[in-house]
């Protein structure tokens, strides 16, 4: 019990800013929210709830660990599967694509886990460096947008909407039941008091880094579930929003702290309010500034709220 | 002279500093003293695998210690001296804290069973008097001393047979002292190594059969019984000019 209000503590603002924006949604659309538009509306929010999820284990990591590169892994992948799979060599099996699609992920994950693990480049730097590569990749492979994608693709935004996020949830539930999650937290919140303590500080960030490879592959299949086709610009704009609806969920981007549910919280923030805004017809540069002023308020509000039960347990 | 569980052969552990020829015994409690930054923090950390020494070898078990990692898995625990930098998780709860080191042993059929960490956590904390009276808290939610009292719980779960403690009573108050002198004097008779940096002479001199007085990253006595008091500590690790 303690385990899962300890979980859920970071998470407050986050979720109590979900019901707010809900009930706002619902007041204003209630056409869209109708039960049976529930599946249209997660294929929608998928993408961001899916990158937000995978920017997560990286920050988890700890020490300046972040994965900026998830946004250009998602574009990238995109790319493969619709332009190079589907349409130049006509494989569209879901047994191929799914598989290539977490594979290129975890193999980017895995080049940016040796960087910062190996190499010891700082992981803003490093994953800066892949995000440019991918996008530079992935304009080359696809100067412009092609589709279409196969129709079983599509109905993952559609009626099936609820499996990739349901997989990645699944995998994640039965991580953090893992030794290796213990060792992740341990690591991100101290990695010197991690290493005395017998912790493999290097192999854990690796897997880290890997993990949130794969999760951008599987983010990557959401994207191109969503827009139906192959598209290289659109991939990179994930990133910067991914990362405000990971510290919006209350995951600290010092490490050591929060979790998937947080990340996917936070995205689902930051989709409901472009929802509400776009109501308004509200132009896309005040949505801009919008989320800013959403994110600082919430890391604010977050920072407060950390240093009173702080405190609390201080004077105990 | 029963085996030794732990030797240095000739290690030297800053350039120029004389070479350590030492062996302790299983079962023994041997304490290091010296003034700070005399080099027994380093022979401690040497024999632990972090720090390497310039020369020589250290051998646990007529096995060559090459790494902390390797040093652990054979065997040795090392208990931390900066508590706060290198010891606790703050934010981790206490339970999570004292199994971090030990993470396969609560595993069953894949996943981490929270009954058996429990389990687990609930003998030592009867063994060490751990008072915590809300495991799932984070560890901060502590006094200092029950703090402590985790840390070593973290390393015996390891169940070591060679156990390294730096300065393992610092800012910890008089009774858990008692407490804590009570289990390394019943783990020696367990037959556990114990080599305890302590900052005070008392200390040593309360719980050791023999001490390695440090100066200038050398020993500079070996005292025990008899000829081991505050007195003779004190000249050795003043390289003797202050008595």
């Amino acid at each position: 019990m303690g385990r899962i209000v300890a979980r859920l503590g970071g998470i407050g603002f986050a979720a109590l800013l979900l019901l707010v924006l809900l009930v706002v949604n619902v007041w204003l659309t209630p056409g869209r929210f109708q039960p049976s538009g529930w599946l249209l509306l997660l294929g929608l929010a998928a993408p961001l709830i899916g990158a937000a999820m995978a920017s997560t284990p990286a920050i988890l990591s700890g020490r300046g660990g972040i994965d900026v590169s998830v946004g250009p892994q998602m574009g990238l992948i995109n790319a493969i599967l619709i332009k190079v799979l589907v349409l130049d060599f006509g494989i569209a099996h879901p047994l191929v694509l799914v598989p290539a699609a977490l594979l290129i992920g975890a193999l980017i994950g895995a080049f940016n886990g040796f960087l910062t693990t190996v190499v010891r480049i700082q992981p803003i730097v490093a994953t800066l460096g892949t995000y440019l590569i991918l996008s530079g990749v992935t304009l080359t492979i696809l100067p412009a947008p092609v589709g279409p994608a196969p129709v079983w693709l599509k109905s993952l935004a559609g009626p099936l909407a609820f499996l990739p996020l349901g997989a990645v949830a699944l995998s994640w539930w039965f991580i953090s039941r893992s030794a290796w999650y213990d060792q992740l937290m341990a690591v991100g919140s101290d990695d010197r008091a991690a290493f005395t303590a017998g912790v493999p500080v290097t192999g854990v960030r690796f897997f880290a880094y890997l993990l949130s490879g794969i999760y951008a592959g599987a983010a990557a299949l959401m994207l191109s579930a969503l827009i139906g086709s192959a598209d290289p610009n659109v991939g990179p704009t994930y990133t910067l929003i991914a990362i405000s609806a990971v510290a919006l969920g209350g995951v600290s981007l010092a490490g050591g702290r929060g979790g998937l549910l947080g990340a996917a919280v936070g995205a689902l923030d930051i989709f409901l309010l472009q929802n509400a805004l776009t109501y308004f017809n509200i132009s896309t540069f005040v949505l801009q500034i919008a989320y800013g002023s959403i994110l600082v308020a919430a890391v604010v509000l977050t920072a407060l709220q950390t240093r009173a039960v702080a405190a609390r347990v201080q004077h105990v | 002279m029963p085996e030794p569980a732990i030797e240095t052969r000739d290690i030297v552990l800053r350039r120029g500093a004389s070479p350590i020829d030492e062996r302790v015994a299983a079962g023994s409690i041997v304490g290091l003293a010296g003034l700070d930054g005399h080099g027994q923090e380093a022979f401690l950390k040497t024999l632990a695998g972090l720090d390497r020494p310039v020369s020589g070898e250290v051998r646990f078990e007529r096995h060559a210690v090459t790494g902390f990692r390797q040093a652990v898995a054979r065997g040795i625990a090392y208990l931390p001296r900066d508590r706060r930098a290198t010891g606790i998780f703050p934010a981790l709860s206490v339970l999570d804290n004292f199994a971090i080191a030990t993470l396969a042993q609560d595993v069953k059929g894949g996943f981490i069973s929270a009954r058996e960490r429990r389990a687990r956590f609930a003998r030592y904390a009867e063994r060490l008097s751990i008072n915590a009276p809300d495991w799932s808290a984070p560890i901060t939610t502590l006094s200092g001393g029950n703090q402590q009292k985790v840390l070593l719980a973290r390393a015996l779960a390891l169940a070591p047979r060679l156990l390294l403690l730096n300065d393992p009573t610092r800012g910890v108050d008089v009774a858990t002292r008692h407490v804590l002198y009570d289990v390394f004097r019943e783990l020696a008779r367990e037959g556990m190594t114990l080599v305890i940096l302590s900052s005070e002479i008392e200390e040593i001199l309360l719980l050791c059969e023999r001490v390695l007085v440090f100066r200038e990253h050398a020993v500079a006595a070996r005292l025990e019984g008899a000829d081991m008091t505050s007195a003779a500590v004190i000249e050795a690790m003043f390289g003797r000019s202050a008595a």
